[in-house]
């Protein structure tokens, strides 16, 4: 990178971008006419069609959200965003025939090099599309579906078609009906009857042209009895203008299914993170969503589980990071439909150089819902005095059997662990770094160990010049 | 000012309006201002005056509303003083606002009492530097009264000040409390005890905001729910930017005792500072196990073990005020009304 370009992309180590090379390039803008040419170039069933235009209306039709950071939202120019941007002709097997320009930046993001160590399964998507995917031969045997999307639905119409949209609506909000309509690429899962996928399989997704939009969809299936981890990043390039990444993601566990969903978003700061997350839990089934949040302009991002069957179980372990110009409105939502329900959330954020970070949870316990139990913590650290917490969180309860606890609080950093630790010989900047990522350390151990490391140093690097 | 027929009704995605719309408060249609009357105010401990009406601010649809048919304000001389006031209401609508202003001490418990189908209260304040006022509102209205309570309390410098709200009467309940701290080392207390029972509706909504240094709030929301009642609570503590070393807690407890009761807590913390301590929790359970197998095992019947049980969790509501006379008033009213209710 030259140095202007370091200078442009600061302490952001993402930032770089590679010239685009696009094999085919939507205009700029949103029509009708653009979400079929989407689907049929894809070329897609009818029925796909049809749900991307009625998406279509419904997003055309819906306000924007009246809650929220409204003056960060209204920033959004629908009309400047690139709706669909193809940047290989197809998605490789093999890391060799991947386009050059973009092999060398997921090579750059250390890609590769991590799925030979450890990973069941990559997908990498470079815009729009999946442009490399591999998956272990031995999963495969086992008939564990790992595809792109767009793949998913041309080899399984029938299974994409049976759930595609069942826990995630296309009107269940303005971003889910605009992903609906114009989505591409994301991953699709299927983990059969009682395979237990022991290495998790990873996603990465890169936006490189400027105001991109990604609009991947991933739809995740656990059969009854079987387990999936499945981890994913996300970067971009920092340019003046922004981009719009809006996802959407269903999981849904049947009996006794387990899926645990890692995300490390690390969007540079000029990327509006507007993505939907839902899961489903069937009887005594487990979903979990380990959710870190350090980069993008605006994330809003309340990862959701629905307890549908008795016995379900749902795990959120959400952290933050807002700095300078950040906005991250993240949460959790959990809804107690059966009864003997369980769940436990724990958000963790961080606001420094005028960030403002935000907890939006939910916790509904319906009337049907006896004997559930949740457990809500929420803490907040203040680094400055320019930054902002908020925790917004929200109890219904229907069913007088529920036992239920939130706690939420805000603080700076203690000036006696500091002391403590200063005391020992660590200058006061190191001792942040500690105390920071000790704060974040029950989501730090739920990673894997690479992302784990990563995360630590993209903190440490955040962390830097903080004192004084 | 802002006229109550030019106002916009609030729609349910307002946070203040989520669980109680406006139109299920009004007296009527939500597009009349009806003739109200005016509550009578009784009492042997303070001197009262009354004179053209303080307005309201005009911050939500409930205040602009009570600015238009409210008569008059009747201004409390309360210093030094200690006692109670009497607020009986009759009649279709009725009215009142109270205006209180605090130099040195004073500890006041209010009464409402009577069987209107509608009644508007509002209460106002200022606990000026230095003072002390304690004031508890205790409401006994009949079980088909609708109430809108609206509450503007401005505390100043080096000032204390404790609010506790005893709930058990009114059918449908949308109580608005809004407290400021204005000044340095000012302090407040809130504290309280919703006991919801038949078709109870009670929503309240406390708002705290901390616009200096060295601030601290307490606030302490217990409900007990019975059969078909429904509890709400929303807080909004908000710390401004300049409010360094503030101390902040919020806690709201649940308690459903029938399986058709329902309680809703939304504690919302909004933290502009660095140098605080700003906390809230909230909890919802049914009554534990434990504690009745003990009750039951020294020989009570369930019935009156699970009373006790809930005596305990209101009374203790209380258990935090400084000033006796608040506090024993309001825990002697509770335990009365309990003992009427619980052991049927």
């Amino acid at each position: 990178m030259t140095q202007e370009a370091q200078d442009a992309v600061g302490d952001y180590k993402y930032g770089f971008h590679d010239p685009e090379s696009a094999t085919i390039r939507f205009d700029k803008g949103l029509s009708e006419q653009v979400v079929r040419d989407i689907s049929e170039l894809k070329g897609e069933p009818e029925w796909m069609t049809d749900i991307r235009v009625k998406a279509y209306h419904h997003f055309m039709e819906r306000e924007m959200p009246t809650w929220g950071n409204c003056d960060s939202l209204a920033g959004i120019d629908f009309d400047n965003v690139t709706y669909f941007l193809r940047s290989s002709d197809k998605t490789e097997k093999d890391w060799d025939d991947v386009p050059d320009d973009i092999k060398r930046t997921f090579d750059r993001l250390g890609i590769p090099e991590a799925e030979q160590k450890w990973l069941g399964g990559v997908t990498a998507q470079y815009e729009s599309e999946a442009v490399y995917h591999s998956i272990r031969e031995d999963l495969e045997e086992q008939g564990v579906l790992f595809l792109d999307m767009d793949s998913g639905l041309k080899e399984h119409p029938e299974l994409v078609k049976k759930y595609f949209g069942t826990v995630i609506p296309h009107s269940d909000n303005k971003f889910s009906a605009l992903n609906t309509a114009v989505w591409s690429g994301g991953s699709f899962i299927y983990v059969p009857k009682g395979v237990h996928v022991e290495m998790p399989v990873q996603a990465y997704f890169r936006i490189n042209a400027k105001n991109m939009g990604q609009f991947e969809r991933t739809l995740i299936i656990a059969d009854e009895g079987s387990s999936i981890h499945y981890v994913e990043g996300c970067t971009a390039p920092t340019y003046s203008t922004d981009s719009l990444h809006s996802a959407v993601v269903e999981l849904i566990a049947m009996e006794g299914a387990k899926i645990r969903y890692s995300t490390v978003q690390n969007w540079s700061a000029n990327v509006y993170n507007l993505v939907t997350k839902r899961g489903v839990a069937h009887k005594n089934a487990t979903v979990e969503w380990v959710d870190g949040n350090i980069g993008s302009k605006l994330t809003m991002k309340y990862p959701a589980v629905l307890l549908k069957g008795e016995g379900a179980h749902a795990e959120v372990i959400s952290v933050a990071y807002a700095g300078e110009g950040q906005h991250q409105d993240a949460g959790a939502k959990v809804h107690h439909l059966a009864p003997n329900t369980t769940s436990s959330i724990l958000s963790k954020s961080i606001s420094k150089n005028g960030g403002r970070s935000s907890y939006r949870g939910m916790l509904q316990v319906t009337p049907k819902a006896a004997g559930c139990r949740s457990k809500v913590v929420c803490d907040a650290l203040m680094l400055d005095e320019d930054s902002r917490s908020d925790t917004y969180p929200t109890m219904e309860i229907g069913n007088p059997t529920a036992d239920l606890e939130h706690e939420a609080s805000v603080s700076k950093v203690s000036g006696d662990q500091l002391f403590y630790l200063m005391s020992r010989g660590h200058t006061e900047e190191e001792a942040m770094g500690m105390i920071v990522n000790g704060f974040f350390e029950p989501f730090t151990r739920e990673l894997p160990m690479e992302y784990a490391v990563e995360l630590n140093r993209l903190l440490e690097l955040e962390m830097e010049g903080s004192i004084g | 000012m802002t006229s109550y027929l030019d106002a916009n009704v609030p729609s349910r995605s307002e946070h203040l309006w989520r669980y109680t719309p406006w139109s299920r408060v009004h007296p009527g249609a939500v597009d009349t201002v009806p003739q109200v009357d005016t509550a009578t105010i009784k009492t042997e401990d303070f001197g009262l005056a009354t004179s053209a009406i303080k307005p309201l601010p005009t911050s939500d649809i409930a205040r602009i509303f009570l600015n238009e048919i409210l008569q008059e304000t009747t201004t409390i001389d309360c210093d030094d003083k200690d006692g109670n006031i009497h607020i009986h209401a009759g009649g279709h609508a009725v009215a009142t606002h109270l205006h209180v202003t605090c130099n040195t001490a004073s500890n006041i418990v209010i009464y409402l009492h009577g069987e209107p189908d509608w009644f508007g209260l509002a209460l106002t304040g200022d606990v000026n530097a230095n003072a002390q006022l304690s004031v508890g509102v205790i409401n006994e209205l009949s079980t088909d009264t609708v109430m809108v309570r609206v509450d503007d309390w401005s505390v100043h410098r080096d000032a204390r000040f404790e609010l506790a709200t005893l709930s058990m009467g009114g059918h449908r309940n949308k109580s608005d409390i809004r407290s400021t701290l204005k000044g340095s080392n000012a302090s407040l207390k809130q504290f309280i005890a919703v006991h919801g029972h038949g078709t109870r509706h009670d929503d309240h909504h406390i708002e705290i905001h901390h616009q200096q240094p060295h601030t601290n709030s307490h606030l302490l929301l217990n409900a007990a729910c019975d059969d078909r009642s429904h509890s709400i609570g929303t807080g909004a503590l908000t710390i401004d930017d300049v409010a360094q070393h503030t101390d902040a807690g919020q806690i709201f407890r649940n308690l459903l005792l029938s399986p058709s009761s329902r309680a809703e807590a939304i504690p919302e913390l909004e933290v502009l500072a660095n140098e605080v301590a700003a906390a809230h929790g909230a909890a919802s359970a049914p009554i534990n196990k434990e504690h009745l197998h003990y009750l039951m095992s020294r020989g009570l019947s369930k019935e009156e073990a699970t009373s006790m049980i809930v005596e305990g969790f209101l009374v203790d509501s209380f258990s935090g005020l400084d000033s006796e006379h608040v506090r024993d008033e309001m825990q002697t009213r509770l335990t009365v009304h309990l003992e009427c209710q619980l052991i049927r």
